[in-house]
């Protein structure tokens, strides 16, 4: 058990020598005048954008697929009861 | 009698006295007409759907990470490197934009029920999708004897990865519409039966569209 803490410490000894300095945040980029500061601006506002207008694109092709199936299905409906009605006429001039 | 009889409405004849359906024939009313319930897509085309804004959305993220460089950058291209061919490549884009035309013909073509059209228009798709990579290949061995490569700058980096991902995406959308259309040559689609042509559809057309926005981006902003 021991030799487990020692070994444990050892190695956290050694990572804590080994750790390179690191930004305590990774996009502080400093100066503000900073052209990358532009960089990351502007790609902040396009991926923030991008979620509505995927999703967007998505529920404006279903509403128009939607609408198009229902114009279809109402020609249909037309059609038959069109055909019926056909059918009823033939009958009652047949009798 | 019989004639004048027929102005009736269907909904009307349920409540009809009798006098008035004997003049249609007699005998209960005909049932209400029953219209086929069916899906407005199949499983397949909504898993596209669903597939392509996954798509659209990893493309989002590479030109997120170009515009982050693009814009950070005073000057681009960077000095000392090569400019990027945008006259040739434009008239690929032409090529390719072809290409999403004859695939929609296709479609179209299938839907009315004609198979040799549909063949035809497949191959001519499946010729310009090749004359497309085929440029954009001999450019890329162009740009690489100029020096630019992945890890020669940040510029190389960002322009092999995005235009390598959209032209991975073209080899492996024209490998699936040479499947399709070796189905399709051997009459598996029908007019309603054609989940596979549809889906291909979808996904050369996804390509397709991309292409001119990595274009503007990459090529000419």
């Amino acid at each position: 058990m021991p030799g487990k803490f020692y070994s444990i410490s050892i190695t956290a000894a050694a990572l804590l020598v080994q750790a390179a300095q690191v930004w305590a945040c990774a996009v502080c980029l400093g100066d503000a005048s900073d052209s990358a500061i532009d960089g990351y601006n502007a790609s902040v506002l396009f991926l923030m954008s991008t979620p509505y207008l995927v999703v967007g694109s998505i529920v404006a092709g279903l509403i128009f697929t939607y609408r198009r199936a229902r114009k279809r299905h109402e020609e249909m409906d037309a059609e038959m009861i069109g055909q019926l009605e056909w059918n009823l006429r033939r009958r009652a001039v047949d009798e | 009698m019989a004639k004048n009889s027929t102005a009736l409405k269907l909904e009307d004849l349920a409540s009809a006295t009798p006098a008035k359906r004997a003049a249609f024939g007699g005998g209960p009313p005909p049932p209400p007409p029953v219209r086929p319930i069916a899906p407005i897509g199949s499983n397949a085309w909504l898993a596209m759907i669903m597939f392509l804004g996954a798509e659209a959305m990893f493309f989002a993220g590479l030109m997120g990470a170009f515009l982050v460089f693009r814009v950070g950058s005073p000057v681009w291209p960077p000095p000392f490197q090569p400019r990027l061919p945008a006259t040739v490549t434009g008239v690929n884009t032409l090529i390719l934009l072809l290409s999403a035309v004859t695939m929609r013909l296709a479609f179209l073509a299938n839907g009315r029920g004609e198979r040799k059209r549909l063949v035809k228009l497949l191959s001519w798709t499946a010729i310009l999708g090749a004359v497309f990579l085929l440029i954009q290949g001999f450019e890329w061995v162009r740009l690489l004897h100029f020096g630019l490569t992945v890890s020669s700058s940040v510029y190389g980096g960002l322009f092999y990865t995005l235009i390598g991902f959209h032209g991975a995406h073209v080899l492996g959308a024209l490998a699936w519409l040479i499947a399709v259309w070796s189905k399709a040559r051997q009459g598996k689609y029908t007019g309603r039966n054609a989940v596979g042509l549809q889906t291909c559809s979808m996904y050369w057309i996804f390509v397709v569209a991309l292409w001119p926005v990595l274009y503007g981006l990459v090529y000419l902003y």
